[in-house]
Formats: C-alpha cells, sequence, structure tokens
C-alpha cells in the first residue's frame, strides 16, 4: 500500500472528527439527567458538570497525544494494550465494549423517555416474567432499529450526524440564550455540598463519554497531526461550555423548586424548563433534540465498539471470528450483534442510573489506565513512540488525569462499584483463561521491567512475569523421523525452549504409501506404533533432563513434509527443528511434488540440523545482517544461556575495521554479550570453513527465501555445509512478519 | 496495454476489469471466469469510505480483506494486476477504474439475493448494467445459494 493510497483512505475533516466527539457526547446525559442533577445538588449541579468536564479535559490532552503517536483502530483499548501489556489491555477492552453498551443502553432509554413524552402513554407491559415501562419498550426497539441500521451499514444514517450535531448545539444555544433573559440569581435553588457535588458529578459524567471515540478512527482523520488534537479537545471544552450555560438555565430562569417539581411529576425537566421559556416551540424542539441526540449517541456507540472488537480481535484478545465481515453488507455483522444482545440485555435489566453510572465507571476505568499509559510510553523509550502532539505540562497532565478518574469512581454507588469490580473481575479471568495462550503481545512496561531486570526490585520482575502473555507459549517443534539423529534434535529443541521458557512439540510424522488409507494404518501399523511409542518415550526423557514440559504425538500420514508445515501451523508453533542430512526424511524424490507451494512461504521460524554430534561448546555465527541471520542470533544466544557456549561472530568484508564495526553492533542489538568477534578478508567459504576448524557447531542464517525447504527436498544448496567436520544449523526465518511483530520485538 | 484489437474488432475480454467484494467473492468470480480465457486481468477491490463519517470497518481491515481477495483472483489468473481504490460511491469507481486502464469490459459476479436484499445492499448490480459506458458481463452464478 503505498503514501498515496494511504492519504486517500483518510477522508475524516477537522469538523467530522469534532462532530463524532460531539455527536457522542451531547445525547441522553445532557437531556435526561439535569433535572436529576439539580434535584441531588441544586445550583450545584452546574459546578458537577463543569467538574465532569474537568476531569474529562486531562483525558482529552493524553488521548491526544497518544492518537497522534500511535492513529490506529480501537483507540483507547490500543494504547493501553501497547504500554500496560494485554492483561490492562483485556480489562480496557472489554469495560470499553461493555463501557460503551450500557452507555447505548442507557441513550436508547433516555430516547424512548423522549418518545414517550412525545406519545404521551405510559403502560407496563408484561411479556412472560418480564415488567417493561413502555419507555423501555420504546428503548428496545429504538435499539433494535440502530442495530439493524449498522448491521446493513447504512452509511446514509452517518452523514446525518453532522446535521445533527448542527442542529444539537443550535436547539440548545437558543435555549440558553433566551434562558438567559429569564435568569435571576435569586431563582437559583440553593447548593448541597461538596460531597453531593461529587456524587452527581459521577452520576452526570456519562454526558462524557465519546471524546476519546474519534481517537479510535484515527486512521480515517486528515491530517491527524493536527485535526485529532483538536477535535479531542475541541470537543470537550465545547460541550463543556454548553452543558455549564444550560445548567445555569435551569438552575436560573425557573424558579426554585420548578425542578423538583417537574422531577415528581414524571417529567423531563429540560423540556418543561423549555415550555417556559419558549412555550410550545420550544417544547417541539427540545423534544425534537431529545431524539435526535440519544439516537446519533447510541448510533456511534454502536459503531465505535465494533471498532474496539476489531482491536482486540487482531491481538488475540478475543476471537478474531467476531471481525468477520458480512458477504453483502460488508459490515462486521457478528461483533454488531453481539453488542446489539448486550444492549439490548441491559436495557431490560437495569434503571436509567444504573446504566448511566456503570458506562461511566467503565469509561473512568479506561480513562485512568489511559493516562498511565501515556506515562509508561513516555517513561520507557519505545522505539517510535514519537507523537506530534505533546500534552502539556507533562508529568502533571497524565497524573492529575489518572487521578481524578480513579478519585471519581469512589463517589460513585457502591453496588454500582461492586458490579463494575466484577466485571473487571471477569475480565482478568478471561486474560489467564482465554487470551493470555493466545495474545503474543507484551506491553511496553513489562518489557521495560525485563530489560531493567537487575536494577528492579525482584517482586516487581516476579510479579511482571507472572501476568505476561505465554505468547501462546513459546512452541518449539520436532518432526522426527530418524531415530539416531532424535536425540540430539530434541536436545536442540529443549535447550532452545528452556531459554525461552517454552514447550517442545515432538511429532512423530509415519509416512505411509498412498494406497493405504489412514485410517487403516492407524488400526494396523502396530509395530510402527510401537517404535514411534519408544522414540517418543526416549524425547520425553531427553527433554525431562533439560527440564522442558514436552507434548508428544504421532501423525500418520501420506506426505510427510506437507504435514509439518500443516502440523506447525494448526499447533501454534513458533520454531521447528529439523534434522537434515543424507537419510533424515526418507529418499527426497518422494517429497519433491508436494514441495512446490510450500517453498515460498514458512508457517514460521525453522532450523535444519545436519548432525554430525551434537555439542554447543564453541558456536560460529557467520553473519551479513538480514532476518534469518536474527533467528541464527537468538539460537545463539539461547544456547549461550543453557550450556554456557563460546560465541564467535564472523563477518566477511573488504574493509577490517567497518567489518569490527558492524559485528559490534550487531552483537549489541541481538543483546549477545562475551562474544569473540572476527573479520576476514577472504571468500565467505573459505572464512567459514577456516573459523568453523576452531568450532564445534556453526549456525547460518538462509540468505535466500526457500532454502531451508530446498534443502529438505536433498538439493544441496550449501556447499560449505559439507566442507566443514562439525554440525551446521541453517536458520530461517519467515519473511513476512506482521509490521507490529517487527516493530516491537514481541515473543521476548 | 495489451492488444485490444484484431483486425479493428476490439475482443470483449481482452481487458477485463473484475470488481470483487471480498476473498469468497473473488473466489467465486475467478472461478467463474477461468473457462472464457480472458486475456488480461485487473482486479479492482473499492474500499467503501464515509466521507465524512468513519466507515463500516477500519481501513486496516479492509486493506486486509483487498489484499486477501487479490490473492485469491491471482491463484487462478497468476498475471492478474490488482487496484484499489477508495470511494463512497462503488459503482462510480468502478466505471472511473475502467476508463483509467481502458478495459474492454467490466466482468461481475452477482451475489443474487432477493428484491430486499439487493435494495438492502444498494442495489449495485443494477447501477452496474444501466449506467456503464462500456460492455458489463455477468458471469453465471453456478452454485445457487439464496
Amino acid at each position: 500500500m503505498s503514501s498515496a493510497d494511504e492519504e486517500l483512505a483518510k477522508d475524516l475533516g477537522p469538523l467530522a472528527a469534532l462532530t463524532i466527539g460531539v455527536g457522542t457526547m451531547i445525547g441522553a446525559g445532557i437531556f435526561v439527567l439535569p433535572g436529576t442533577a439539580i434535584e441531588n445538588a441544586g445550583w450545584f449541579a452546574v459546578l458537577s458538570f463543569v467538574l465532569g468536564g474537568f476531569i474529562a479535559l486531562f483525558t482529552a490532552l493524553s488521548a491526544s497525544e497518544l492518537g497522534t503517536a500511535m492513529p490506529k483502530s480501537g483507540g483507547a483499548y490500543y494504547y493501553i494494550n501497547q504500554a500496560l501489556g494485554p492483561l490492562f489491555g483485556t480489562i480496557a477492552g472489554w469495560s470499553n465494549w461493555l463501557g460503551l453498551a450500557f452507555a447505548s443502553a442507557f441513550y436508547m432509554v433516555g430516547f424512548g423517555q423522549y418518545v414517550q413524552a412525545i406519545l404521551g402513554v405510559s403502560n407496563t407491559f408484561v411479556i412472560g416474567p418480564i415488567e417493561l415501562s413502555t419507555i423501555k419498550l420504546i428503548g428496545l426497539f429504538g435499539a433494535a432499529f440502530f442495530i439493524l441500521v449498522n448491521y446493513i451499514g447504512a452509511k446514509e444514517t452517518g452523514r446525518l450526524q453532522n446535521v445533527i450535531v448542527i442542529l444539537l448545539v443550535a436547539i440548545l444555544a437558543v435555549f440558553t440564550f433566551i434562558g438567559a433573559f429569564r435568569a435571576d440569581p435569586a431563582n437559583l435553588p440553593p447548593g448541597k455540598g461538596l460531597s453531593p457535588l461529587l456524587t452527581t458529578t459521577g452520576i452526570i459524567f456519562v454526558s462524557y463519554l465519546g471524546f476519546v471515540q474519534i481517537t479510535s478512527v484515527g486512521e480515517e482523520i486528515k491530517n491527524p497531526g493536527k485535526n485529532l488534537p483538536r477535535a479531542v479537545i475541541g470537543s470537550v471544552l465545547l460541550v463543556t461550555t454548553i452543558y455549564a450555560l444550560v445548567l445555569i438555565t435551569m438552575a436560573a430562569a425557573v424558579e426554585e423548586g420548578f425542578i423538583a417539581e417537574q422531577q415528581l411529576a414524571g417529567k423531563i425537566a429540560i423540556v418543561e424548563v423549555g415550555r417556559l421559556l419558549l412555550g410550545p416551540v420550544g417544547v417541539v424542539a427540545l423534544l425534537l433534540g431529545g431524539l435526535l441526540a440519544t439516537a446519533s449517541s447510541a448510533n456511534a456507540s454502536i459503531l465505535a465498539s465494533s471498532r474496539i472488537n476489531f482491536a482486540m480481535g487482531r491481538d488475540e484478545i478475543v476471537s478474531k471470528k467476531l471481525n468477520d465481515v458480512h458477504e453483502r453488507f460488508g459490515t462486521p455483522y457478528r461483533s454488531i450483534a453481539i453488542t446489539g444482545g448486550l444492549i439490548l440485555l441491559f436495557i431490560v435489566a437495569g434503571s436509567v442510573e444504573l446504566l448511566a453510572t456503570l458506562g461511566s465507571v467503565l469509561h473512568l476505568i479506561i480513562y485512568g489506565l489511559l493516562n498511565l499509559a501515556l506515562i509508561v510510553l513516555r517513561e520507557t523509550d519505545v522505539i517510535d513512540y514519537t507523537p506530534s502532539y505533546r500534552a502539556p505540562l507533562y508529568p502533571a497532565t497524565p497524573i492529575i488525569g489518572a487521578l481524578l478518574s480513579f478519585a471519581l469512581i469512589a463517589f460513585i454507588a457502591p453496588t454500582v462499584i461492586w458490579l463494575s469490580a466484577l466485571l473487571v473481575g471477569g475480565a482478568v479471568i478471561w486474560y489467564f483463561g482465554y487470551a493470555r495462550r493466545r495474545t503474543p503481545f507484551q506491553g511496553a512496561l513489562s518489557k521495560h521491567i525485563f530489560e531493567q531486570r537487575d536494577s528492579m526490585p525482584g517482586s516487581v520482575v516476579s510479579a511482571a512475569n507472572s501476568v505476561q502473555p505465554d505468547g501462546g507459549d513459546y512452541r518449539v517443534m520436532v518432526p522426527l523421523a530418524n531415530p539416531e539423529h532424535a536425540d540430539d534434535l530434541i536436545s536442540l529443541a529443549s535447550a532452545i525452549a528452556k531459554s525461552q521458557s517454552g514447550t517442545v512439540d515432538a511429532v512423530h510424522i509415519i509416512t505411509i504409501p498412498d494406497q493405504t488409507s489412514l485410517e487403516y494404518a492407524r488400526n494396523h501399523f502396530d509395530e510402527e506404533r510401537e517404535q514411534s511409542k519408544e522414540l517418543l518415550a526416549e524425547a520425553e526423557r531427553t527433554a525431562g533432563y533439560f527440564g522442558v514440559p514436552i507434548e508428544t504425538s504421532t501423525i500418520f500420514s501420506h506426505r510427510s513434509f506437507e504435514e509439518i508445515f500443516d502440523a506447525a501451523r494448526t499447533h501454534d508453533v513458533d520454531l521447528v527443528v529439523m534434522g537434515w542430512g543424507p537419510d533424515s526424511h526418507g529418499s527426497p524424490g518422494r517429497i519433491e511434488s508436494a514441495m512446490d507451494d510450500l517453498a515460498t512461504q514458512l508457517p514460521c521460524d525453522f532450523i535444519a540440523l545436519r548432525d554430525r554430534g551434537f555439542d554447543p561448546s564453541h558456536i560460529l555465527v557467520p553473519t551479513a545482517g538480514g532476518a534469518s541471520s536474527e533467528l541464527s542470533a537468538e539460537i545463539a544466544k539461547g544456547l549461550q544461556v543453557v550450556f554456557d557456549s563460546e560465541i564467535t561472530l564472523l563477518h566477511v568484508t573488504e574493509d577490517h575495521a567497518e567489518g569490527t564495526a558492524f559485528l559490534e553492533e550487531w552483537a549489541e542489538n541481538h543483546d549477545l554479550d562475551g562474544v569473540n568477534l572476527r573479520v576476514e578478508t577472504s571468500g565467505i567459504d573459505t572464512a567459514i570453513s577456516t573459523a568453523a576448524k576452531e568450532c564445534s557447531m556453526v549456525i547460518i542464517g538462509a540468505t535466500g527465501r526457500g532454502l531451508v525447504s530446498r534443502l529438505l527436498q536433498g538439493s544441496s544448496v550449501l556447499d560449505i555445509v559439507e566442507e566443514v567436520d562439525c554440525s551446521v544449523i541453517l536458520a530461517e526465518r519467515p519473511h513476512k512478519r506482521s509490521i507490529l511483530e517487527r516493530l516491537f520485538g514481541t515473543r521476548k | 496495454m495489451t492488444s485490444n484489437t484484431t483486425n479493428d474488432q476490439i475482443e470483449l475480454l481482452g481487458n477485463v476489469l473484475v470488481p470483487v467484494a471480498n476473498k469468497q467473492d473473488a473466489e467465486k468470480t475467478a472461478n467463474a471466469l477461468a473457462p472464457y480465457h480472458p486475456s488480461h486481468v485487473t482486479v479492482l477491490f473499492v474500499v467503501e469510505k464515509g466521507e465524512g463519517v468513519p466507515d463500516k470497518t477500519p481501513v486496516e481491515q479492509s486493506k486486509t480483506i483487498a489484499e486477501e481477495s487479490f490473492g485469491a483472483v491471482r491463484s487462478v489468473f497468476p498475471e492478474a494486476e490488482d487496484h484499489t481504490v477508495f470511494s463512497r460511491d462503488i459503482v462510480n469507481a468502478i466505471f472511473e477504474t475502467a476508463a483509467e486502464i481502458d478495459a474492454t469490459a467490466i466482468v461481475y459476479r452477482s451475489r443474487g439475493g432477493g428484491r430486499i436484499m439487493q435494495f438492502l445492499s444498494g442495489d449495485l448490480s443494477l447501477k452496474l448494467v444501466t449506467q456503464a459506458d462500456r460492455p458489463v458481463v455477468a458471469l453465471p452464478r453456478a452454485d445457487q445459494e439464496s
């Protein structure tokens, strides 16, 4: 994908980005909650809304920096996962997903209130064991409608969003403007003190969910370096101002006690104030505003949650299947359907305040973590962390942002806190039970801790270690065929697995003639099965000697090599250790037909051992750089850790000084300490064979693609391998690694 | 450009533009097209943009789907060229690309469906066949799925 294409993919201008934030935020919060807020806190309700905006602003500053540094789908979840690792990533992802579902349910109940106010009917319906008010019933229909709209991906609704937002701002502006003429400080209901002020802030904070959603579509924003911070920070400032003015109007333009009366009568306070200020026109305008606001918030939240699902699936925190795109509609229909189901369930189960506060608490958790993520990324020198916008007054901004976000949670009803704790606990269980085995990511924080292992307190390192992703557990697969070399192969694999705290997966592949069915072979090849058992038992003993966990299996197959590739894929293997030589895997002639398409793409790292005795006491690593030589370095490093091997690096070049500099840098980059550097100016083959005389093992990184594959077919690719007397390991790393893997050097 | 003309006659499948929507669609389209041996194939994937509103799917995902689709076509036509276009209007993007590469025909495979399904997914077939400025070939749908 060229950079010109990248530009074409960005089609959200500054106004569009701003309206995503404003449109999501101005919703049920301001159209439903002001009455409750004024009743609870008196005129301090104004301060509650201002305080909410203040808390949001700190997080908005942090989110802007993170958004310009990593304009990736997933927004807050993604930053937290990158910085704090997948445990917190899982918490953030689930909180964000469920938080949006709770908030959407809240918006839709608000929508129900407005429709009910228009229709004027109020009933309770009993459906089976469930009692539903008209409000909730309408909310359910509304939610179902917006879920459907997103399911089939009608883009027309999206375009309406801009119009809706402008209309909303206009309605509220007129409302406050007219209200200002009638405002009289004498009307203000007395403030009720600090504690109600803070609890009220907890309730109304749901009105500020949405600015972070802008970052989750960061990759679609034109000139994100400039427009993203403007949209994020601008939307928070704008809605805070609007909210404050609306609240002042509601508190000062009507007589004290009016709001409480309306609340008691079950009417929507803001609409009744509108009636008083503007007459029937005011009622119509505000009813319309309420409908549009709640609808657009819910619509935007449903879409945003599918982005979070996408990012979670990409990191394998949830199943990738969730992100499958509908064949006709081109929408992530599964994700939308599940989110939709949750929203409907929440509407039925929760009260307005419960939904609002649950949505708030879960988002506050994310906001707190997001601020911490910023601190971690700034402090740990992550490569490629170059935000074009930097949050001002660092480190004060993210510290205050995190403290305020977490502190506000304390002022929310205890039942809600307990429920949220339960959900977070569920996310932690999910991480250890599901995601830990799958996600290959390591956060910047734990990377930092491991790098500074020596200067960190032991408890910190072990704590970080105990929540490490298994990266899908580093698995080393050993396909066994010839019993003669099996022991050496298992030793090599065990040593590498040990250095990576991984597992050995020994597979005995029994090739059977095409004429024989696999079914028959499984039941009748008793002799082979017996051999296989012995071979694998021997492998278990060897691995046990290294103290490495081992899994064994026997596979009957018509194809030997294809089967290895298949097994490597299905077993989710990181490295395959194979033997190769004249008699390692049957006669080469039989393999060739199967190899064509395999040669092009290895499923994982491969190393092939030309076994002339397993002696890792002195390892020679010739290198000229490149992906496969990275793998040689990792293998050498692993053997050094386990066997305390001596390592000699060899580089062949004309210029001696240049060669030494290259090797020094290469050793440094690959974390190799205490190695001998050797620079030769003679031809490569001569250099290697001369140097190999002093060594017990040579590790060569494959330079051409498909080298290992070709080798396995029996073609002699490198003469050098036959010229030396010691064992040779050929290492090949598949060319295509994901950008992320390359960037963050995962798989510790 | 491949030679589209032989004795002043334009070969219908001399240089075809094949719009595809996803991997599965690409596979089926390529297989349906294979028996007719087109001389030159260009695969087109249109990433549907919101232009002012967020897309249905993240850009990253759209690009992956495009790559998968190209791969599926290449397994049948190894020489096929690929084209990714970002546009709000899919049919228009197809026409523009066809003009750009001077395609002799646009070849597509309708994904079928009843009227409601067609309507909900934008009824691209109708627009494609009624508004095109060059031949549009609808490939047979061998498998009769709904």
